[in-house]
């Protein structure tokens, strides 16, 4: 169990490694993949499985396919990656970034410090965002579906605002 | 622009408004914000020139800017207090940030940079829903919450006149006119709303009256800068006889309406022991009045030269229906003399 909490998060700090060095959006898109892909086993083996499960519906497979879209119009020619060494350089900067802060910020390192949830004085919170969104679907009533009106005037809004000679774009003539 | 698509937006108009009023919830009272955000978005893009797009995207990013605050501060204010009631604010720093946020949503100074031009690009219908419509929902936030900082109040106020008479001293459109004389307005708003809410919604009322009458007069006869303004009253005699008052009665003269907001608010401001602020506000207001003088000078005071075929368009009839234009020049004039009852009006 050990090894594959390890490996995960090794993965995790890869990844966002991998995010933030990488100037094409491409590659920084497929390390998030790799990143939300290892977060998200963390959570759900700290028992916050449905949150994790909703990641990786709407981030991964809404927000981030959008992006991947909108980046594909956007193709360059020179593709820089890990591979050259401006940017090989630039990712182990930052992997002793977080090798150094880790040294740094750790006193007790026998000692488990995380949960899935926030506990503050009083506040106690465990893993509740089923249960939460049970009760939006349940006790909302008439403003759930006020909420659900904004959600289609959004997109009304959008197509209104983008329609024109040629759709995609805002118009401006 | 499609007649489903027109009536599902001004639809969401008044919801928004109406879920803004009605609420008691941060929450519920920041969706009905975003709701007029966004169904007004493709009503100010309608006429798809690059100005108005312009117009638009600023207005998209300034009214999403103070929604975030607006959400910041009001999460802030479930964490140190535990509830999400508007009235039952209790901390003092998320209740300035939401002073802020709104003030940045109305367009008070010196928050206001952002209005004339936006106003600027758009046709004076969505000018008109901007000015007044828009003003509603924020306006109700701001009353309901609890008192806060009166230093924050006073000088957004004092700022708003200053900066909204100032800044329209030097303007030739007739858009970025009305924006600033809105700020300069507002600004009277706020000043008071700490001391006697029923005087904002007093001043509010009077403004929604009164600058309808003005984008309505300038939308009848097409004008959108000073130039246009003077050779417009060859168009309709009736409305150039008019203007010049409804546009003195803006400028708080009395005996038209437009004095009836500010003279109540003076004399509040005054009785709380103010009388400083209540004097430079009224001198303030002079430069408001100035650029209003100018324009009815160019309006009925003065006629440009022109030719003749061009002083012959009052012939033409027109089609557009001046009933809604008439009562509200009627009421943007006459109704100082009924004071107490529209005072008693407000209050409750």
């Amino acid at each position: 169990m050990k090894y594959l909490l390890f490996l995960l998060l090794f993965l995790l700090i890869l990844g966002v490694v991998g995010v933030a060095s990488n100037p094409s959006p491409g590659f920084a898109a497929l390390s998030l993949v790799m990143v939300a892909g290892s977060g998200c086993s963390l959570l759900a083996g700290q028992g916050g499985y449905f949150l994790a499960l909703i990641l990786f519906l709407i981030y991964l497979g809404g927000m981030l396919v959008v992006f991947a879209y909108s980046v594909a119009f956007t193709g360059s020619d020179y593709v820089e990656g890990w591979g050259t060494r401006r940017i090989s350089l630039a990712a182990a900067g930052y992997l002793l970034l977080v090798w150094g802060g880790g040294v740094v910020l750790s006193t007790n390192l026998n000692e488990e410090f995380w949960t899935v949830g926030a506990s503050f004085g009083e506040f106690m919170s465990l893993e509740y965002s089923l249960v939460g969104v049970a009760h939006l679907y349940m006790g909302g009533g008439w403003l759930l579906v006020a909420g659900a009106w904004a959600l289609l005037l959004v997109l009304l809004a959008v197509l209104e605002l983008v329609r024109g000679a040629s759709r995609g774009a805002v118009r401006v003539v | 622009m499609s007649p489903y698509m027109l009536i599902i937006l001004i639809f969401t108009l008044g919801l928004g408004t109406l879920i803004t009023l009605s609420s008691s919830h941060w929450l519920i009272a920041w969706m009905g914000l975003e709701l007029n955000t966004f169904a007004i978005l493709p009503l100010m893009a309608q006429q798809h020139s690059p100005r108005a797009m312009e117009a638009t995207i600023k207005y998209f990013i300034i009214q999403t800017t103070a929604a975030t605050m607006l959400l910041f501060a009001s999460v802030s204010n479930a964490w140190l207090s535990g509830q999400w009631e508007i009235q039952q604010m209790s901390h003092p720093t998320p209740l300035a940030l939401i002073t802020i946020a709104l003030a940045l949503k109305l367009g008070l100074a010196p928050m206001h940079a952002w209005f004339p031009e936006v106003l600027q690009g758009l046709n004076f219908s969505t000018g008109l829903i901007l000015s007044t419509w828009q003003k509603l929902a924020p306006f109700s936030l701001l009353l309901q919450i609890p008192p806060t900082s009166s230093f924050l109040l006073i000088t957004l106020g004092f700022i708003s006149v200053l900066m909204g008479g100032w800044g329209g001293l030097n303007q030739t459109q007739l858009r970025k006119i009305l924006g600033y004389s809105s700020i300069a307005h507002l600004g009277w708003m706020i000043l008071i709303m700490q001391y006697a809410p029923p005087l904002t919604l007093l001043a509010l009322t009077v403004y929604i009256v009164l600058t309808s009458s003005m984008f309505l007069t300038f939308l009848y006869n097409q004008a959108t800068n000073i130039n246009s303004l003077a050779i417009s009253w060859t168009k309709t005699p009736m409305l150039t006889a008019l203007t010049p008052l409804v546009l003195l009665s803006l400028g708080g003269l009395p005996p038209l309406t437009g004095f009836l907001p500010k003279w109540a608010i003076l004399q509040e401001l005054t009785k709380q022991g103010l009388t400083p602020v209540a004097a430079l506000t009224a001198l303030s207001a002079l430069l408001s009045l100035y650029f209003y003088l100018r324009l009815s000078y160019a309006t009925a005071l003065t006629t440009p030269p022109n030719n003749l075929p061009a002083t012959l368009p009052w012939r033409i009839i027109f089609k557009q229906p001046t009933t809604f234009l008439a009562v509200l020049i009627t009421m943007s004039l006459s109704l100082l003399p009924l004071s107490p009852s529209v005072m008693a009006f407000f209050t409750f």
